[in-house]
């Protein structure tokens, strides 16, 4: 049994949203699971908006120490708050003074504002937009093929095999999810290899392995094997759902 | 105490590191700037410093950090120098509300008005013609984001409690770009400012403030100083 707490963690199966539940595991805590299905736009209902103005995953609900109810949004903001609250013993973090702390906020900034959005674009134009525009392609494919450079760079020089100091931090849990799903944003590992022994060693701690399939099973390592035409196939239909939505928000 | 200057790297002109100047502004804290050259931020010396090769950076001699990513840095500078909580708090919910707003800013903000950017103004020039519906995909993003944001600023004047913050200020200078990028944009893909008057009213007030004016004067400035 883990730590008790009051957390509700509002998710789906995505890189963003198994952050958090990674976080959870690691810490120990016990937490609710409401999964929010993107197909039918529940994330868009009114009831989640009040969670989150932004209608995107993951969001999570806690109680603070005086009974008041908290509601936090946005990933990065989510793991800082979980381990601000509940890491007392840095188990997965450092002392706030230190210098690793900032070390730290900067791989996570730079996984929020360059990894996620950039590779989240590479999928976009490889597997869902409307037409196949090539350059659309290879600007994100590329950006994304940049990023984890940046990261086998930061490793290669890492004795720990950690992105910071001498343990796992949420700078690791930030982007583990993304580099699960490089296949499906079109980009092989072989060039990383930094980069792929990490991605394998941090699958052997219980806590990446719990936390990766919530609120359901975790597929990246299994699409990675698809053919492209296969691969293709699986995009139809979420390419149906994502079009669709483009649509009525641009009415709006 | 008597505090030695941040040095700041930079280039004019772009949004980051101008997010982090007007912090340094607001904080009244000293600062100086160090130029970076175009080609020279991908490759060492500067990778030393940001291993991703981007601006902005600092280096406080004070503490003997050195830091990269636009919000990592905010954030630093308001955890060691806004200790009377000018532009923050340090009380629940306030202090985690804050973090919140400005990670959306850093990943839902900056990176999707930077596509709407290039593939309105520099696509075509690099490229040839700019694809439509990329141009369509990024400007309602654009309006999409000012959508959650007017919502939220309909019901307060400030995105946090009763006075303005760091995350308020995070979005002033992509904000102020958005009249440039979607400038060639006509009909229902146009930008309209009155579409969203309450994200154009809190836009204005974020400009009127003398932080953000110093920073606006010196856009154009390879070097900036304090004082």
């Amino acid at each position: 049994m883990g730590i008790p707490t009051d957390i509700v963690l509002y998710t789906a199966a995505t890189p963003n949203g198994i952050k958090v539940s990674i976080l959870l595991e690691e810490l120990g805590l016990e937490y609710k699971i409401r999964s929010i299905d993107l197909g039918k736009n529940e994330q868009k209902e009114q009831w989640f908006l009040d969670i989150n103005p932004n209608g995107r995953i993951p969001a999570i609900t806690d109680t603070w120490t005086d009974g008041t109810p908290l509601r936090v949004f946005e990933s990065g903001a989510i793991l800082q708050y979980l381990v601000d609250r509940y890491d007392k013993d840095h188990k997965v973090s450092y002392p706030r003074d230190s210098k690793e702390t900032w070390e730290v906020n900067s791989w996570l900034h730079w996984q929020m504002g360059g990894l996620g959005p950039m590779q989240g674009q590479a999928n976009h134009f490889n597997r869902y937009a409307p037409e196949k525009i090539q350059y659309g392609i290879d600007r994100y494919t590329n950006e994304t093929r940049r990023l984890y450079s940046v990261l086998d760079t930061q490793l290669a020089k890492s004795a720990s095999g950690y992105l910071v100091g001498d343990r796992v931090t949420i700078a690791d849990i930030a982007s583990w999810g993304w580099v699960a799903s490089h296949a499906w944003a079109g980009v092989s590992l072989a060039e990383f290899p930094h980069l792929e022994k990490w991605l394998h060693a941090l699958l052997e701690r219980p806590g990446f392995e719990q936390g990766r399939h919530v609120p359901k099973p975790h597929t990246a390592f299994e699409l990675a094997k698809l053919s492209p035409e296969e691969m293709d196939k699986k995009a139809e239909e979420t390419r149906r759902w994502i079009q669709e939505s483009m649509k009525a928000e641009a009415k709006k | 105490m008597i505090l030695k200057p941040i040095k700041l790297y930079w280039r004019n002109h772009v949004p980051n590191p101008s997010k982090v100047l007007i912090i340094l502004e607001e904080l009244s804290l000293p600062y100086e700037t160090s130029w970076v050259e175009l080609d020279g931020l991908k490759k060492q010396p500067y990778t030393d410093v940001n291993p991703n090769g981007r601006v902005p950076a600092i280096e406080d001699p004070n503490s003997g950090i050195t830091l990269w990513e636009s919000g990592a840095i905010v954030q630093y500078l308001i955890d060691t120098y806004d200790k009377d909580n000018k532009i923050s708090y340090s009380s629940f919910p306030e202090k985690y509300l804050t973090v919140q707003w400005a990670y959306f800013q850093a990943s839902g903000q900056g990176p999707y008005f930077g596509q709407a950017a290039w593939f309105n103004l520099f696509h075509e020039g690099a490229y040839g013609e700019s694809p439509e519906s990329a141009k369509i995909r990024y400007g309602n993003e654009v309006k999409r984001i000012a959508g959650v944001l007017d919502g939220v600023l309909a019901k307060s004047e400030w995105l946090v409690g009763d006075k303005c913050t760091y995350a308020d200020l995070a979005f002033t200078m992509w904000n102020m770009q958005i009249a440039f990028f979607m400038g060639s944009r006509t009909g229902e893909h146009a930008w309209d400012p009155d579409a969203f008057p309450h994200f154009t009213r809190w836009q204005n007030a974020c400009l009127a403030r003398a932080s953000v004016k110093k920073v606006v004067s010196v856009l154009g400035e390879q070097e900036v100083k304090s004082g």
